[in-house]
């Protein structure tokens, strides 16, 4: 065999091995989303959308009671996350251009993304639920806007770097205050990809299950009450999954069906913006 | 004068993108041991020439070739024709110097290794050799293994000459190969170029015109993806049969 | 910022002051958390103390006896198998997609593999629980063993009843779930080797093989490794889909068959029904050490993708 085939044959051989990574890698979101496909739309009822949970053991009812307690605790998570960190990537991308304390805490912002949620979980639990000796919605809101801060924070930031500095001059040139060109005109051209960042932040907490296990906890009852401990679709299907019934898998399915499509349907819109805003 | 031919261009269409025609109808000889020179305005298409005699273009899809460029008597736009050979006769320098994150003699024993050299000591001959020809040497014996990054854009550019040197290619393809250089530097290598054409043949894309006029044997203005008129040097650059070339070479466009 | 920029009035400095708050936030959470972290793991710290309690093997409630080594020894190891299986095919996957796919391909399995990391983690343990699991203890997990039982040494690693619900299982749903991760950073760093250089591989004559592994790989191996320590600290701390399967054992596991658990996954199971202040102290000195380990490699993979960004930047 002459050296260009051995060359030619190793190529073929390495070529086809990151193919089959390529496959292997669509292979499981295959089997993971047709897996949960099949199975949610199998048990998706009209009564998991409105009854609320029956006493355990017994067949029937639904996930009402987790479907409200996810949304409160999202929506509130978002209330309190989302101009938290809007305004803090504010600063880093305007007052603090440039200087070395918006850099360090870029770089701190970029390492809190990625830690263990469930650590936030045990911190919400410390300065929220122990003191008050009961878990409550609040708390759980807490823990995933903690989560939530540093990613809308440093979407933010990115989005108004991209904002070319010309148009804040020219905003300066017609005698504006920074604060003024900054809402007025730089949030305004920001104001998409913020947006996509709000949205996938989002994505990212309405799956957390960790940070919700003893912060909100759950809760067998219907309930809006944000003082008191509140279910969520994820803690239940953490519940459901791991007993014995049944029904309770069936439930945790459909959850997990709902939860996917919603996270999935978020995510890809969130792309879709960015990728229409910022096409060339 | 009678010369050999080494590469020969007939009727070569191009197209990008499918329906882009970039090349029109390009006809020309490449003599062996020459230096050819392709010049015209940006966009007029010498690049993309250049890039047809190692068939680059293949690297990116929706490309399509028409017509022939000979080669030892095949046809190399032929879809038979072996791309990882055929690049490894026909060898090309860029505009900005590539030299690869490895040391500089890894660097230029890169080729040899590919081509099946494991011999240390012929390796080591052969990356001495080839740094000597590419006027190197001097400079880098004693820092042979440092990153090839230390050097300094014009060591880098004659670094990579060297490296297309050493597998001892027919030819050799220069994309404006000095464009990112200093004066120095690019007078280096337009030395260079003019020692090389006595061991392979050359074709240099510039949009230098005294360059080309300086360096080579032929030269070939390009214009709107067509060849507007080739012949010696001496003659494009004196008595041009075209108004459009007399134009461009005297300044009154592009 | 131009000096228009500093001239500065009431409600603007104002805005300012609010923003500037807003950021500061970022450092007023790591330090609280790290701050309630210790207060909250001292009296764990001094019954057992600060060393000592990272060695010791056991773990009981009943006798409120703790220690770490089980759990950080199960976080380690299926974090370590996971990165085993998921790195060598993330690298795979971003070879593929950005030198081997053709243009149409490129544009969608990037998306899916983007989609992956998207899933949120209760859905890969919940499907790990139902689906994989069996398939584990059915059909895989019996080969393993009869193919590499008998060998010395690594037979060790496939002793036990194979259940499905063990260190093996957990390790490769943990892997499948930072394969997306790596794969998506991994494809970043490839794509910032110029183009030019790969062209100049190509001109000479190199394969596409040769060219990835010559000067692409080579030309990305901050950015790749820096991907890689951040899938580690990923690894580290994920809970969800590691809790279903792990089957949450206080024991030193010697086989990949053995139940085991994680630091995520003990404080999980157990914060909520920890009934004494040892006990929820013991629970807070885990997620320290969680949360040192974790910053500690998500700050080292920053370091490592920054000195990248920098050096293609020049």
């Amino acid at each position: 065999m002459t050296r260009e085939q051995t060359r030619k044959i190793e190529n073929y051989i390495a070529l086809s091995l990151s193919g089959l990574a390529a496959l292997a890698g669509l292979f499981w979101l295959v089997f993971i989303l047709g897996d949960v496909l099949v199975h949610g739309l199998g048990a998706l009822t009209p009564d998991l959308f409105l009854k609320d949970a029956v006493p355990a053991g017994m067949t029937g009812g639904g996930l009402r009671h987790a479907f409200v307690g996810q949304l409160l605790v999202t929506l509130a998570a978002t209330l309190i996350g989302v101009p938290l960190g809007v305004l803090g990537g504010t600063f880093l991308a305007e007052y603090a251009r440039g200087t070395h304390f918006a850099r360090v805490i870029s770089i701190l912002a970029d390492i809190m993304v990625s830690v263990p949620s469930i650590v936030i979980g045990a911190f919400a639990y410390a300065i929220l639920v122990r003191p008050l000796h009961h878990f409550s919605g609040w708390a759980g809101a807490v823990a995933l806007a903690i989560i939530m801060i540093p990613v809308v924070l440093r979407t933010t930031e990115d989005m108004l770097t991209l904002v070319p500095w010309t148009i804040r001059e020219a905003a300066f040139a017609l005698g504006a205050p920074y604060y003024k060109v900054i809402i007025q005109v730089v949030y305004r051209g920001a104001a998409t990809g913020i947006l996509t960042g709000v949205i996938l932040s989002i994505a990212r907490v309405a799956g957390e299950t960790a940070p919700l296990l003893f912060t909100s906890f759950n809760n067998a009852f219907f309930s809006t009450d944000m003082n008191g401990p509140l279910a969520s679709l994820t803690v239940s299907i953490f519940q459901y999954a791991m007993g014995p019934y049944d029904d309770w898998h069936r439930q945790a399915w459909a959850a997990s069906f709902v939860i996917t499509l919603f996270i999935l349907g978020l995510t890809i819109a969130g792309r879709a913006l960015l990728k229409w805003r910022y096409k060339k | 004068m009678t010369q050999e031919i080494d590469l020969e261009v007939k009727g070569l269409q191009f197209y990008y993108n499918g329906d882009n025609h970039a090349l029109r109808d390009i006809t020309l000889p490449i003599y062996k041991n020459r230096v050819t020179a392709l010049i015209g305005p940006s966009g007029c298409g010498k690049t993309t020439l250049l890039r047809c005699f190692n068939r680059m273009h293949d690297l990116y899809p929706r490309h399509r070739y028409e017509g022939s460029i000979s080669f030892e008597g095949r046809n190399i736009l032929s879809d038979k024709e072996d791309l990882i050979r055929l690049r490894s006769r026909i060898g090309m320098v860029f505009q900005k110097p590539t030299p690869f994150p490895m040391s500089i003699a890894e660097n230029i024993a890169y080729g040899l290794r590919l081509k099946g050299i494991r011999n240390r000591t012929e390796l080591a001959g052969r990356i001495e050799q080839a740094l000597k020809h590419a006027a190197l040497w001097n400079e880098v014996r004693d820092k042979l293994n440092n990153s090839a990054y230390d050097l300094s854009g014009g060591q880098q550019q004659r670094l990579v000459i060297a490296r297309a040197l050493a597998v001892e290619p027919e030819v050799l393809l220069f994309d404006e190969p000095t464009s990112a250089l200093d004066p120095i530097s690019t007078g280096k290598i337009e030395e260079l170029v003019s020692v090389l054409k006595q061991d392979v043949t050359i074709i240099i894309v510039t949009h230098n015109m005294q360059q080309a006029a300086r360096v080579s044997d032929m030269t070939g203005f390009m214009y709107l993806g067509e060849l507007v008129e080739f012949g010696t040097t001496e003659k494009i650059f004196t008595a041009p049969d075209k108004k459009q070339t007399d134009d461009y070479i005297t300044g009154r466009f592009g | 910022m131009t000096t228009e920029a500093k001239k500065r009035n009431i409600p603007d400095l104002l805005f300012s002051l609010l923003t500037g708050l807003a950021s500061f936030t970022i450092i007023l959470l790591i330090l609280g958390i790290l701050a309630t972290l210790l207060t909250e793991s001292w009296p764990a710290i001094r019954k057992f103390g600060f060393f000592r309690f990272l060695f010791t093997v056991e773990w009981n409630p009943v006798k409120e006896v703790f220690g770490a080594a089980s759990t950080v020894y199960g976080t380690l190891l299926t974090t370590f198998f996971a990165l085993l299986f998921a790195i060598p095919t993330a690298i795979g996957i971003a070879i593929f997609v950005t030198e081997i796919a053709p243009n149409f391909l490129k544009g969608p399995i990037g998306a899916a593999i983007e989609l992956l990391a998207a899933i949120p983690s209760i859905i890969y343990g919940m499907w790990g629980l139902f689906t994989l699991a069996p398939i584990m203890s059915k059909y895989i997990e019996p080969a393993l063993q009869k193919w590499f039982g008998s060998l010395p040494v690594l037979g060790m690693l496939f002793r036990g009843t194979p259940l499905g619900i063990d260190l093996l299982t957990a390790s490769v749903i943990l892997a499948i779930m930072i394969i997306p991760f790596t794969a998506s950073i991994s494809r970043d760093s490839f794509n910032l080797t110029p183009s030019v250089v790969k062209e100049s591989a190509y001109a000479m004559g190199a394969t596409q093989w040769e060219v990835v592994k010559d000067v692409v790989l080579p030309y990305s191996k901050l950015g790749v490794f820096g991907g890689a320590v951040l899938s580690l600290g990923r690894a580290l701390g994920e809970t969800m889909a590691v809790a279903f399967v792990l089957g949450n054992n206080h024991r030193i596991a010697t086989s990949l068959f053995d139940a085991a658990s994680t630091i995520t996954v003990t404080l999980a199971n157990e914060f909520a029904e920890a009934d004494s202040d040892l006990y929820l102290s013991s629970l807070y000195y885990l997620a320290l050490v969680l949360f040192g380990l974790s910053f500690l490699a998500l700050a080292t993979a920053k370091l490592f993708l920054l000195r990248a960004e920098k050096k293609y930047s020049r």
